[in-house]
């Protein structure tokens, strides 16, 4: 009955999707439809943008800058698109949660003031239609690797092992900064910075192996800098990823899902007097 | 047993905390209970009620006095700072205009977030939608962006899906004054009709409303609870404390024109103040609009209502009436099949809803009916003296049936075959003004004159 009783149990955190999941999933698609709202070509946007910017890395990276990724590897100029697009893939979905995290309850005044609305749906709203976004960049990723490699990784299919601590980590710090956003409206310019740093900070632009022994520290604090190369082991290298990593990490995603959860549903009694 | 209870509200209190700068909300966050950087405002103080399950029950004061805010308290839109408040059902809410739509979403979309929200699956809300559809009436527009709505629509649309997610508790705050009249009677109809299943909270300040729809009234004043009653006594107390508190313009407002010599009866029955209201701004001019076939209405449609119209008793179509002087209120029926003893009656009504007067042609013919055969056209006058009505609008509901008064079978029944709009008037507190026969009011020629007491001031409205 009370929609803003505190998650006692940490299986609120699913609760809050499954429960409301036939809203959340029609926002999403709503969501996702009306960014291309008004174009000619709508949805195919959502599919020529990822095959447009592997165009523009293979030809700048590949072509141009003859950027190899590992020296003395292969001497296909698609291969460092291909592991530049894969770490943009997974980073794309951490920041356009988090990005649009701080400004969620104040654009959507009448969801917070004027029905009772289950408020801790809509981060998970952004988050389908960010996973949309990168479903569609994986379809666009395999298919280039099996045209132009031929075959697809057999660690493939893993990649949804690699995503699941990350959803978890995302969703949590996005209630967080929901929360935050309402009282603190410097947060979505702050957060807006704070990810870009965070893109240039994660070995998505150069491999980690790069980075000098004594600044490795640089990009081992960003959790980031796990998730993209756990990816990339497991969408272009063919290896396993790190289950005992992946293991932790799901473990601690949780833990920041739960504590997410439970500070916004403890800060949105509020939200309704400020905004 | 809680579960007889729709709504209990204990010791509800809410305070806004008042920053003179957006910075002071930063400092109090780091200051805690330390410091206050804010000024207190307390919107409510410790307002306790109940609302049986089933019950009607209005909730009066003036601007500021609480009463929307307790409301968003009650559906769970704002915390209280202290108290608790439980519910028992679905509650279904239309507490500001167009409350809970999406301006960028079209009126179809709105519908199923609205549906959503309120916890119905996508199968409840597509067998609803059509009737949400015919209720809001806003044909095309449904598939518009609710951003291109005029306020009107939008509180249609509104109106039209709260009515029909199957609330166990309804919360109304005056959003009804928007919408014309056709769709006010509409909507009063709805909560007539939902007044009998279902719980009502119903917020206004037309006290007339609230005595005529709500069993029980909770008077809110200054954000305490003033009163709490039966809702007649209850709206009777505050129109005297609203009365007391303007007394002096009151006094001013009082119909001057009336004049306060003698008036002495005449032979005609005819309010002698006609000639002089009809030559004051108080004259009840009455806007009559057209015969409104399509509008809502119901029966075994064995006959048909081809027309109604108001006419000079001469016979010339009224577009324009003055309350006092004699109409006719004219109905066209045809019979589509043999009717043996058709009646023919007429039901004006205000809009709330009320039923203020009203006649039909059973006594008229009792003794000799009038049988139709099928196809055969058929007209009945009603010619009568237009009371003084308040302003603000009227509908007229039409019926032909067949039978006798108390067992007939309805041929057709439209709801707002007519309306009409009252502009000014000199009555204003009552449903209709009686033509008078005369007035007295004289020095009494004892030895102490009269005085009026302040408080039967009351006593003329």
């Amino acid at each position: 009955m009370n929609a803003t009783s505190m998650p006692k149990q940490p299986l609120a955190v699913f609760a809050s999707f499954w429960s409301h999941r036939t809203l959340i999933l029609n926002l999403a698609r709503r969501d996702v439809v009306g960014r291309y709202s008004g174009s000619m070509l709508g949805l195919l946007w959502s599919f020529f943008n990822p095959l447009l910017m592997l165009g523009v890395y293979t030809f700048v990276f590949g072509l141009v800058f003859k950027t190899r990724w590992n020296p003395g590897g292969s001497d296909n100029m698609l291969e460092f698109a291909v592991v530049l697009f894969s770490g943009l893939l997974v980073f794309g979905i951490f920041s356009e949660n988090i990005n649009r995290a701080p400004g969620l309850m104040l654009q959507n005044p009448g969801f917070v003031k004027r029905v009772v609305f289950p408020l801790e749906g809509l981060p998970w709203v952004v988050m389908c239609s960010s996973l949309f976004h990168a479903a569609i960049s994986l379809v666009v990723l395999a298919a280039v690797m099996l045209v132009v490699m031929g075959s697809l990784p057999a660690t493939w299919p893993l990649i949804l092992v690699v995503l699941l601590p990350l959803l978890l980590f995302v969703i949590g710090f996005s209630w967080a900064l929901a929360a935050f956003g309402v009282y603190l409206r410097d947060l979505q310019q702050t957060i807006n910075i704070a990810t870009a740093v965070m893109m240039f900070m994660s070995p998505i632009f150069y491999p980690a192996t790069a980075v000098p022994k004594e600044y490795r520290w640089a990009i081992d604090w960003n959790p980031m800098t796990f998730f993209v190369e756990q990816a990339r082991q497991v969408l272009v290298w063919g290896h396993l990823p790190d289950f005992a990593g992946l293991a932790g990490m799901t473990v601690g995603g949780f833990v920041v899902a739960w504590l997410g959860l439970a500070f916004f549903q403890h800060a949105r009694d509020g939200f309704a007097d400020v905004i | 047993m809680s579960s007889e209870l729709a709504v209990r509200a204990e010791g509800i209190a809410k305070s806004f905390r008042l920053f003179s700068h957006p910075r002071d909300r930063l400092k109090q966050i780091f200051a805690g209970s330390r410091r206050k950087y804010y000024q207190e405002f307390w919107a409510l103080n410790d307002v306790s009620f109940e609302v049986a399950r089933g019950e009607t029950v209005g909730i009066i004061g003036r601007n500021g006095s609480g009463k929307s805010t307790l409301l968003q308290i009650v559906c769970g839109t704002l915390k209280p700072s202290a108290g608790r408040v439980e519910t028992h059902g679905r509650i279904a809410a239309m507490l500001e205009l167009g409350a809970g739509f999406s301006p960028e979403f079209s009126g179809r979309e709105n519908i199923f977030l609205n549906g959503y929200i309120v916890g119905l699956t996508q199968q409840q809300i597509e067998a609803r939608y059509d009737a949400i559809c015919a209720f809001a009436d806003i044909g095309e527009f449904i598939e518009q962006p609710i951003k291109t709505y005029s306020t009107g629509m939008a509180v249609r649309l509104a109106f039209a899906v709260m009515a029909h997610v199957d609330a166990d508790i309804l919360v109304i705050d005056e959003a009804l004054a928007v919408g014309d009249a056709r769709f006010v009677q509409k909507c009063m109809r709805f909560l007539r009709e939902f007044k009998e299943r279902g719980t009502l909270l119903f917020v206004s300040h037309d006290t007339t409303a609230v005595a005529n729809l709500c069993d029980r009234c909770v008077w809110l004043d200054g954000g305490r609870l003033k009163a709490s009653g039966p809702a007649k006594h209850v709206c009777d107390m505050y129109l005297e404390n609203l009365f007391e508190s303007v007394q002096g313009a009151s006094r001013v407002a009082a119909p001057a024109a009336e004049p306060v010599a003698a008036l002495t009866s005449a032979a005609p029955p005819r309010d002698q103040r006609l000639d002089i209201l009809q030559a004051s701004p108080h004259r009840n001019d009455v806007e009559i609009f057209e015969f409104h076939r399509e509008a809502a209405s119901f029966g075994k449609r064995g006959a048909r209502i081809l027309d109604v119209r108001f006419e000079h008793p001469h016979g010339e179509r009224l577009a324009w009436a003055v309350g006092g002087e004699t109409v006719v209120v004219a109905i066209d029926i045809e019979a589509l099949e043999p009717l043996a003893s058709p009646i023919v009656g007429f039901l004006v009504r205000d809009r709330l809803g009320q039923n203020v007067f009203g006649d039909n042609t059973y006594l008229t013919s009792q003794s000799s009916p009038l049988p139709l055969a099928q196809g055969d056209a058929a007209s009945a006058r009603f010619e009568f003296d237009l009371p003084l009505l308040p302003p603000g609008d009227y509908s007229i509901a039409v019926a032909v049936a067949d039978g006798r008064q108390d067992d007939h079978v309805q041929h057709e029944w439209i709801h707002d075959a007519l309306t009409f709009r009252v502009e000014t008037s000199s009555v204003r507190h009552s449903l209709v003004g009686l033509p008078m026969r005369g007035i007295r009011f004289d020095r009494a020629t004892g030895a102490s004159a009269v005085t009026r007491a302040p408080g039967l001031a009351d006593t003329t409205r």
